[in-house]
């Protein structure tokens, strides 16, 4: 079972998703509490059980009780009173800092962006210092100005927090500027400041209201703190911050006292952060980080329908180094279903071969390269059929082992080589890496073959660009250089995923040539993938077509550009252009390849063949000797190259 | 690399002196005459005269500021109002204090939110990522000093694993050193690492995708190479991006963290400056906080520029 178990994702029972109920539940949740919040604050003379400033020092510091729900602080006062006191202070302190924040940010924001020029530059440079310096020693520079106490403490934080609405505002006006309407609002002879209210500040509502949640939760912890450290509220009036101070300095006498003025901020401010989070999806400003939790995949149940056919193996070649036989790949699809990608597939490339796998997209050419190498990647799996590398079955190796035989006996060149070789690193350390952690080679050694392999590749000057970084060469030579890395270890097999395509056409024929070269010195096999069929003739031996999921013809090349015998290979070959006939127009196959799990049970390709018949409704094996084909009315159509 | 550094340290210079001035002139907006703080009621008018000619008050404020930052680039932020020591002197004798939290405490949120954030990435909607989700959603709405005492609570008067309150220097003491700054670097770094965990997460499922992991497990490398070395260095691109923004933001907190552990730091410096309206101390403590984020910020450059080429000048 090792073999397949690294293929498999999550097999085990996955977790159902919650998300629209959960999000229900928060907004309900998150709501009520605001709710009782601005409730308390409003109703808080009649609801609190005492006067919050009552001092009764013979009662002070006891625990909870049935006259003190939340027991007395340090000077016996009511806790519960003074939390309930302590909403007022929390809804007057997030309302009059936010309000102070959007009134000077906003239209300070709006007039330097729609101005621009000094204006600009010289306020954002002033935002970009303040901005610079910890939030809290800004407010507390404000605070030495105004003196302490809640109101000012809150305008203080208003000038703080009011940064980020001009910034805000300042950014959708730089953006909605050169929009077209406003142009041409401007054009017709709009006022400026009619500009700004009728077409500039719509767009702002939706990050502003946002941001205004943002700024609510920021506040409150802000408010809290300063209270606390005895420049926001000041004592005897109760705020939980102020709460909070008294209680820090008895921890050890009764360390209760800090929990019902936490518990009060941390609710508050998660209430209005989850909200806020709500809001900003419902926006459709927020994109969902990380993975869509998806809904659990459901084992494929293999049916007959689906594998198709089991077709005969084909004989075995001589010297052959993989043999592929009945593979089956399953793939979870966006549903959570798994759907086949690939079935019944049989093929041997043989030392010093090329193989042409040839396809349109969506045929599962890349995936067969994938799954060669185990890596699919976390949605697929294989489950049939066996891939025998250097007579070893690769799906019967543990994951270690699999490690082991990828780099050095089989390797892989994709199609983008800008995007194949990591960013990060140079292009001769990526290469060196290799021969190190596979070869075992000294840094000094590795080196040394590093500037020998970039200098086989042909690429001039070698050693210089063993020391480029990815983003530093052309995609030609990107391409060289991951020829040259997955050629590090002389693996026996190589798999060219679409090697040239991303390249320039007077690039793709020199790495055909490359490819070609390095074959006859180090004499591996290639699998060629590629949807180029004038590529795949240049450079293959033979070439096998596939067509979703299933390989329908295999021949040597002359023999299938001279007579093709599916008439999928058929329409692919007259869809070539020629440089010797333009005139006619180009034939086109009609509709398009099925996505996997949508094939038609019988011959895939019926539905769009002309030559279908009832008999094509079922499972069609491939057969044949020297040649393979997947028809039933092959032998009879014997079937011309359209040239 | 010389490049670099020079490069970003050019572009900080207008920067710090944009924030000299504002330093100095809202803090000379102050609402107390400087004269009166200092000699209180008593003095005749002719004193208070004299003191205000020998500081130098009665010079137009573009002057007094030139003077102040010719002698603050010299190292001199003038005296203090309240007691006569030198600014200097006593920032510098509380910049160890609030520089131990501030650098442990972005230690903790740094390597703990690093770690949490691959295993999250790695192990999708395990427990990992869902604690490391919660604890961002919580890390938000939780305030660092009540975390504080909670932390006091359990660990210092329950536990007695560590001490409730002060500080010992690392010179007297490492081990002690150590044990003081413990939970009040744990207060102020815990809600910063599931921040730093959910970005890493974030920035780690992207960068998986991308081919070149692809292509470097085709060539063979460990499981662990590719994720460590391959996929976390791109991934730690966009996380360092935000990193001095992380750490200005724990500097901030240890200013009321301190005041939970009765540490004397510069936030017990700065809170005593607004009560004494000691113009010189809020000044120069602006001056140096800013100095510190403006450092953060450039070994946050450098390391953004080691870890990804492009951003390299050529």
């Amino acid at each position: 079972m090792t073999t397949t178990s690294q293929n498999e994702p999550n097999t085990g029972p996955r977790r159902i998703n919650f998300r629209p109920s959960a999000s229900t539940a928060i907004v309900a949740a998150a709501g009520s509490v605001l709710v009782l919040l601005v409730f308390l604050a409003i109703f808080a003379d009649w609801i609190a059980p005492y006067d919050p400033l009552r001092q009764n020092l013979i009662k002070a510091m006891q625990g909870p009780s049935a006259a003190h729900w939340l027991g007395t602080d340090d000077l016996g006062r009511d806790v519960l009173s003074r939390l309930i006191f302590g909403c007022r202070i929390a809804v007057l302190a997030a309302a009059e800092a936010t309000s102070i924040a959007v009134l000077l940010g906003v239209p300070l924001g709006l007039f330097i962006g729609y101005r621009g020029g000094w204006w600009d530059w010289v306020v954002m440079r002033v935002v970009e210092a303040v901005v610079s310096i910890p939030g809290i020693m800004v407010a507390i520079v404000i605070i030495a100005i105004l003196g302490a106490g809640l109101h000012r403490a809150m305008i203080a934080l208003g000038i703080l927090f009011s940064t980020s609405f001009l910034r805000l505002a300042r950014g959708v006006v730089l953006a909605e500027r050169e929009e077209v309407y406003v142009r041409s609002a401007r054009v017709i002879g709009a006022s400026d400041r009619r500009i700004l209210l009728r077409h500039i500040f719509p767009n702002i509502a939706p990050p502003l209201v946002v941001q205004v949640t943002l700024t609510v939760g920021a506040v409150l912890l802000a408010e809290a703190g300063l209270s606390f450290i005895g420049l926001g509220v000041q004592p005897p009036d109760a705020s939980w911050g102020t709460m909070l101070n008294s209680a820090a300095a008895y921890m050890d006498l009764n360390w209760f006292l800090a929990v019902p003025p936490g518990i009060a901020i941390i609710l508050t401010v998660l209430s209005v952060n989850l909200l806020g989070d709500v809001i900003r999806d419902s926006i459709g400003r927020g994109v969902a980080v990380g993975v869509d939790p998806g809904k659990p995949a459901e084992r494929f149940v293999p049916a007959i329908a689906a594998t198709g056919a089991e077709s005969p193996a084909p004989p075995p070649l001589a010297d052959e180094v993989l043999r592929v036989e009945g593979l089956q790949v399953l793939v979870s699809g966006r549903d959570g279903h798994e759907v086949p990608v690939i079935t019944d597939l049989s093929f041997g490339i043989s030392r010093g071969e090329t193989l042409g796998l040839v396809g349109e997209s969506g045929s599962g050419k890349t995936i067969t390269g994938l799954s060669i190498l185990g890596l699919i990647g976390a949605g697929g799996r294989t489950t049939h059929g066996s891939i025998v590398l250097n007579g070893r079955d690769l799906r019967r190796l543990t994951p270690k082992q699999l490690e082991e035989v990828r780099g050095n006996e089989v390797a892989m060149v994709f199609q983008d080589p800008t995007t194949s070789l990591n960013p990060a690193f140079t292009v001769g350390s990526q290469i060196a890496e290799v021969l190190r952690t596979k070869q075992g080679l000294s840094g000094k050694q590795a080196w040394s073959r590093v500037v020998e392999l970039i200098d086989r590749v042909g690429i001039p000057r070698p050693e210089e660009r063993a020391r480029a970084y990815p983003h530093e060469l052309s995609g030609g030579m990107a391409q060289r250089i991951a020829i040259a890395r997955a050629l590090s270890c002389n693996p026996s097999l190589l798999i060219a995923d679409e090697p040239t395509t991303a390249l320039d056409v007077t690039v793709q024929q020199e790495i055909l040539d490359l490819f070609r070269d390095l074959q006859g010195e180090f004499g591996m096999a290639i699998l060629f993938v590629t949807h180029d069929l004038a590529v795949a003739a240049d450079i293959s031996d033979r070439i096998s077509v596939m067509y979703a999921g299933e390989m329908v013809e295999m021949a040597e090349v002359d023999a299938l550009f001279a007579r093709p015998r599916h008439p999928y290979t058929r329409g692919l070959l007259s869809a070539m252009p020629h440089a010797s006939s333009r005139n006619p127009p180009l034939p086109t196959i009609r509709g398009n390849v099925p996505r996997p799990g949508s094939w038609p049970s019988g011959c895939r390709f019926s539905n769009r063949c002309d030559f279908a018949t009832a008999a094509c409704e079922r499972p069609i094996p491939l057969v044949g000797t020297d040649r393979l084909v997947r028809c039933i009315r092959a032998p009879e159509l014997e079937l011309k190259a359209a040239s | 690399m010389f490049r670099l550094v020079a490069q970003r340290l050019l572009a900080l210079v207008p920067l710090l002196f944009i924030v000299s001035v504002l330093a100095f002139s809202f803090t000379s907006l102050l609402p107390s005459d400087p004269v009166d703080l200092i000699l209180g009621d008593t003095g005749t008018q002719e004193q208070h005269e004299m003191l205000r000619e020998r500081m130098g008050l009665n010079e137009p404020l573009v002057v007094r500021y030139f003077q102040w930052l010719g002698k603050a680039v010299q190292g001199d932020l003038g005296t203090s109002f309240f007691n006569s020591v030198s600014v200097t002197d006593a920032v510098l004798l509380r910049l160890p204090v609030t520089l131990s939290l501030t650098a442990i405490s972005a230690l903790i949120a740094i390597v703990v939110g690093i770690a949490a954030g691959v295993a999250a990435a790695l192990h999708p909607r395990s427990w990992i990522d869902r604690l490391a989700t919660v604890g961002a959603t919580f890390g938000q709405a939780v305030p660092n000093f009540w975390f504080g005492l909670i932390l006091v609570a359990v660990f210092a008067v329950n536990l007695r694993w560590f001490p409730a309150t002060g500080f010992t220097p690392i010179s007297v003491s490492p081990w002690d050193w150590l044990r003081s700054v413990t939970l009040p670097s744990l207060a102020l770094g815990l809600s910063s690492s599931a921040a730093i965990a959910r970005q890493v997460r974030s920035a780690m499922v992207g960068v998986l995708q991308q081919d070149y992991i692809r292509a470097a497990r085709a060539q063979g490398l460990s499981s662990r190479r590719v994720i460590l070395r391959h996929a976390l260095t791109n991934a730690m691109v966009p996380v360092v991006a935000v990193l001095s923004f992380q750490i200005t933001v724990l500097l901030g907190g240890a200013l009321i963290v301190e005041q939970v552990f009765a540490i004397n730091g510069l936030g017990t410096l700065a809170i005593a400056a607004v009560r004494q309206q000691d113009i010189p101390m809020l000044q120069g403590l602006v001056l140096v906080m800013v100095g510190l984020v403006v450092l953060v910020q450039l070994a946050t450059d450098l390391l953004y520029g080691l870890l990804n080429p492009k951003a390299r000048p050529t």
